[in-house]
């Protein structure tokens, strides 16, 4: 039996304007669902979340984010802060082949509390500013 | 009774080599000294050993200095950090100046997005590029013969002699190969004998086996390490290209274990995407 807050898949106004080579940063989006598995792992860690479509139907995300030990220093612990069957929501932005894959940034707790599970946007696309000057 | 009889009087009654009591009494002297104050080793040398963060210029333990936006951003978006990642060019140095073909060669890489960055393969950074990524913490040992300088990222070392010229049968590395000296205060470090798979500071800046950097690094104070790089590769820059950066010191952060081949995706989405013909590189 899933929790009824399991819903909502939000797409937010605010536009970023920054190209992941894998995420697309003009797709953010705002998902809430139950935790279905946490993958600790290098280089990256893996937040997967069941989330209600606008259909009704229950789609699995997998949210990517830091390395367990970036998380660790960013205030999570590992099986205490998040379990299988909690309910969080998280921003991020999609993959830009528009499967249910997503870079994640932050988290907010059931109880309210909000923590980072990725890094910003854009983060390991090649930078803002190339070594070289265009001419 | 005199400091030094003190010492001497402790070490007959505790039975330690003076040295030992010297070293006791040394720690107590440092940890109630001013914040500002440099410690130094017994050989009168500023004592570089701590665990310490690249990149930043914030004092504090890490969650005080990362706290907020958090880390590893471009600094482009609002909700970006503080200090760019590692593929940027770090902030306020110069561009670099490679010769024209080079330069041709760099801003390709740019603008694909650094989809060839050789950590997505989880290789090395290599030098000084590791040595100025903030995301993750370095700790320096520090001996009078020696220093070593241990990254988290990518696990990897720098066991760096003093005094010592580099041997003359060095195979091509990634990390290089370090000997160091100090100039006064400073600890100068030499590093050649590179293979030609790193970048050395941001996206796509390539280099040659004919790569010799050398680094500087001057405590400041007690939270700050001054890091001057100046690198030269005479097959693909016009001068020398230098860079200034800092390390800060974060007491109570313990490196992690960083196994990168562990669940590495990247090369396999990237490939995926490129055969979808999804158009992600820059205009």
């Amino acid at each position: 039996m899933l929790a009824p807050i399991m819903c909502c898949l939000v797409i937010p106004l605010p536009a970023h304007h920054s190209f992941g080579a894998e995420y697309d940063t003009s797709k953010p989006v705002q998902l809430t669902g139950i935790v279905t598995k946490i993958e600790w792992t290098n280089p990256h860690s893996f937040l997967y979340v069941d989330v209600k479509d606008d259909k009704g139907s229950v789609v699995n995300w997998k949210l990517e984010g830091y390395p367990p030990g970036v998380l660790y220093r960013t205030g999570w612990r590992k099986d205490l802060t998040v379990k299988v069957g909690d309910t969080l929501t998280v921003t991020g932005w999609r993959a830009r082949d528009s499967t249910n894959l997503a870079h994640s940034r932050e988290v907010t707790l059931a109880n309210g509390k909000k923590l980072f599970f990725g890094p910003p946007g854009g983060t390991g696309d090649g930078g803002s500013t190339p070594a070289v000057e265009v001419k | 009774m005199t400091h030094r009889l003190a010492l001497l009087a402790l070490a007959a009654v505790t039975g330690l080599p003076t040295s030992v009591a010297a070293q006791t009494a040394a720690r107590t002297t440092a940890k109630s000294a001013p914040k500002s104050s440099i410690p130094h080793t017994r050989d009168g040398k500023p004592d570089l050993t701590g665990v310490w963060q690249a990149g930043s210029t914030q004092r504090g333990n890490w969650e005080e200095a990362n706290s907020g936006l958090g880390v590893g951003g471009t600094g482009r978006n609002p909700s970006a950090a503080a200090f760019p990642s590692f593929n940027d060019r770090p902030a306020d140095s110069e561009a670099a100046p490679y010769q024209p073909w080079a330069a041709k060669k760099v801003l390709e890489a740019f603008n694909r997005r650094a989809i060839d960055d050789p950590s997505a393969l989880c290789l090395p950074l290599g030098v000084p590029r590791l040595a100025l990524l903030g995301l993750f913490p370095a700790q320096i040992v520090q001996t009078p013969k020696q220093i070593v300088i241990l990254y988290e990222y990518m696990s990897v070392f720098r066991v760096i002699p003093l005094n010592a010229a580099h041997p003359d049968d060095l195979l091509p590395s990634y990390m290089g190969n370090s000997v160091g000296h100090w100039e006064g205060d400073t600890l100068v470090v030499d590093v050649i004998g590179f293979n030609d798979k790193t970048w050395l500071a941001g996206a796509g800046t390539f280099h040659s086996d004919a790569l010799h950097v050398v680094e500087r690094y001057t405590r400041i104070d007690r939270d700050r390490i001054n890091y001057d790089v100046t690198i030269e590769d005479s097959k693909v820059l016009t001068k020398p290209w230098t860079i200034h950066s800092s390390m800060m010191l974060r007491e109570g952060t313990r490196l992690e274990e960083y196994v990168c081949a562990e669940n590495n995706l990247d090369p396999g989405q990237y490939e995926k995407l490129l055969k979808e013909g999804v158009k992600f590189t820059r205009e």
